[in-house]
């Protein structure tokens, strides 16, 4: 009886091992109990001859091109890097809990804002940093030392020139001075924001994720309008003439006035659009979780054509004049022709991609989550060069 | 080997778990305690099973000390003389582990199912979107709201109160079901086991996500109730401060006490049974 009741115990402990194990949550192994790691996944921004990225060891990274395919030591040249100091995990029990926010990783999500001199980057960690574009040195931190943090910020900042304005997991959209960082204004919404919003005319658009468009007056942070959806918002959002496109977590692509909100048109897909739309012309290009890229008209919502890869496409399209550059979550770089998506050329890195592309000329650089930076050469077909963020 | 596990079992009960919370008003916590008392209950009659098997075990438990201490030289002996009483009393000893067995899977299921269903970072959130069915109420769920009675269910609970309640729930549980030991070596062992396994839930719950403990706690708690309606009472399990100390007349040996306390502990429970 008591053999039968001990056995019992074991098999119970040896289940909850199991579960430990599966779930990643013993030491070392990396994932923490509550899944998945925040690692982050910007894109590139250009500043001269450099291209900015927030990396996934949370620090700001300037890489010269020319001095990569050249196979020279980093930093060379004008390249620098700034490592973002992170708060350490406040849980209870040490090195195996998960974080205790949400906020405590330490990856960047957020693709890098140039003005001027200026380089902007939100992190994970719920703060603004302002450094200096030639050099990687501290211009202003907000929130100022000894104050609160914002909440994450996964969504691209972006400005009007004068002022940045971004979303944080908080449900606030911030305004702050580019200049000094002072704040000007925040606005609640009712839930996480885990986009970017857009800028038009003096009026800010953001979606939430408690299925809420808002439109709010970039002077005064005050409410324009506000609609509500059936699903979460799920894409940052754009805009282009009277509408405004976003996808949402219930498999559509949405077209709304910007005036009032009223919904003009939906393209409902397989998944989830979570990538950016972008639009050339009169076509919204837009990548989809169902593997695919869609061309549709802006105006009406009717498809053009449509483009299928082999795996999700997270990421937003890199489009330039002729070509689109699509990176499917598998790591295949996909080259498009823009009028009738004809696949022209591809090239696997081999590893998993979240962030955008971002186009140079013939370059495309892609930043994979193994930590590398793959600069692909789109005539050629080939990666010229790597560069892993894993600075020792 | 993976991509049976999510279709056949993970799959279901991640998307089973979302369209219910959106069916109980977007509220997760909710939903974890719907899922669970219907998980019970799906389990009720493997549960029963198990509880009438160790009922049954606990039954023989005065003849096989009788054995234990008439084989007490001759192991191989009591070992047969033991299997032959299992049979006799058409009882399998292993047949108590069967339900738990069954029950693992889906324990397992039910973690996946709660961590990748509250996406705490966005890469989860991608992942997530990789099981989902595609239907409204999944959709529109989808992002769970975490909060719940003060608890961000994709964290641990800071405050310790649930890592206090799975604990105790669980012990409980158990000593419900652990008669006292026949000598003092064993009945240290066995007081031993029986706060290890309460106080590493306890433990583990610091870490897990307060999703997870909330199913334990409420899993726990239908546990004990399920025990005290099949197995009738409080089986092993003494409230020292509600119970009046029972006048001895004379000395008793441990043997004899441990003996005749399952015996006891049946006729009250049939008592409040009848």
């Amino acid at each position: 009886m008591r053999k039968v009741s001990n056995l019992i115990r074991v098999v119970i402990l040896l289940g909850l091992l199991l579960l430990v194990f599966v779930s990643g949550c013993m030491p070392g192994m990396g994932g923490g109990c509550s899944g998945a790691q925040a690692q982050g996944w910007s894109s590139f921004a250009p500043y001269n001859e450099l291209i900015c990225f927030g990396s996934m060891e949370g620090s700001v990274i300037a890489l010269n091109p020319k001095a990569r395919s050249e196979g020279k030591a980093f930093p060379s040249e004008t390249e620098w890097i700034y490592a973002i100091k992170t708060a350490t995990p406040g849980s209870a029990c040490g090195a195996m809990c998960a974080p205790s926010s949400a906020a405590s990783g330490k990856g960047i999500y957020a693709t890098p804002l140039v003005i001027d001199d200026l380089i902007f980057e939100g992190t994970y960690t719920g703060k603004v940093y302002a450094l200096n574009a030639s050099r990687g040195v501290v211009r202003w931190i907000y929130p100022r030392e000894g104050f609160e943090t914002v909440g994450a910020i996964v969504g691209n900042i972006i400005t009007d020139g004068k002022a940045l304005y971004f979303g944080s997991a908080n449900g606030k959209i911030y305004a702050l001075d580019a200049v000094t960082g002072d704040f000007i204004w925040e606005f609640q919404t009712s839930n996480k924001i885990w986009t970017a919003p857009v800028l038009d005319n003096g009026i800010i658009y953001a979606g939430n994720y408690g299925g809420n468009v808002y439109a709010i007056a970039a002077e005064t942070g005050r409410e324009v309008w506000s609609i509500k959806i059936p699903s979460a918002v799920a894409s940052s959002l754009a805009v282009k003439d009277q509408l405004l496109y976003f996808g949402t977590f219930d498999r559509n692509l949405y077209a709304i006035d910007k005036a009032d909100g009223t919904v003009k048109w939906k393209y409902l897909a397989g998944n989830w659009f979570w990538a950016t739309p972008v639009i050339r012309g009169s076509t919204i290009y837009a990548a989809c979780m169902d593997n695919k890229i869609y061309a549709i008209e802006a105006a009406d919502g009717k498809e053009v054509w449509k483009f299928e890869g082999d795996g999700q496409m997270v990421s937003t399209p890199a489009v330039t004049d002729n070509h689109i550059f699509a990176v499917s979550e598998k790591g295949t770089l996909y080259k498009l022709d823009i009028t009738n998506g004809t696949m022209i050329s591809s090239v696997s890195v081999g590893y998993t991609v979240y962030g955008n592309p971002y186009a140079e000329g013939d370059m495309v650089y892609i930043y994979a989550r193994d930590h590398k930076v793959y600069a692909v050469d789109t005539v050629k077909n080939h990666v010229d060069w790597d560069f892993s963020s894993e600075i020792k | 080997m993976v991509d049976i596990w999510n279709v056949a079992i993970l799959d279901p009960v991640l998307n089973g778990l979302i369209a219910l919370s959106q069916m109980l008003w977007g509220n997760f916590g909710l939903a974890i305690i719907v899922l669970t008392v219907v998980v019970r209950l799906i389990l009720m009659p493997l549960t029963f099973r198990q509880t009438k098997s160790t009922k049954a075990m606990q039954e023989l438990q005065p003849k096989m000390q009788e054995l234990q201490k008439k084989y007490a030289r001759d192991q191989k002996k009591l070992q047969q003389e033991m299997m032959r009483l299992y049979k006799e009393a058409g009882i399998n000893p292993l047949g108590c582990m069967w339900p738990m067995l069954i029950q693992m899977p889906i324990w397992i299921a039910l973690y996946q199912s709660i961590m990748q269903a509250l996406a705490a970072t966005p890469e989860n959130l991608l992942i997530l979107s990789q099981h989902l069915y595609p239907w409204d109420l999944v959709d529109q769920a989808i992002p769970l709201n975490e909060n719940f009675l003060g608890l961000r269910l994709s964290q641990p609970d800071p405050t310790m109160i649930l890592a206090i309640l799975v604990g105790l729930t669980m012990w409980v549980q158990q000593k419900m079901v652990t008669p006292p030991a026949t000598d003092p070596r064993q009945q240290q062992m066995s007081s031993m086991t029986t706060m290890m396994m309460p106080l590493m839930f306890a433990f583990f719950t610091l870490s897990f996500p307060s999703g997870l403990a909330l199913y334990w706690v409420v899993s726990n708690i239908i546990g004990i109730i399920i025990q005290y309606f099949v197995a009738g009472g409080w089986g092993y399990f003494n409230f020292p401060s509600f119970r009046q100390p029972r006048p001895q007349t004379q000395p008793q040996s441990a043997t004899q006490k441990a003996a005749e306390q399952p015996s006891k502990a049946l006729k009250e429970g049939d008592k409040k049974k009848g």
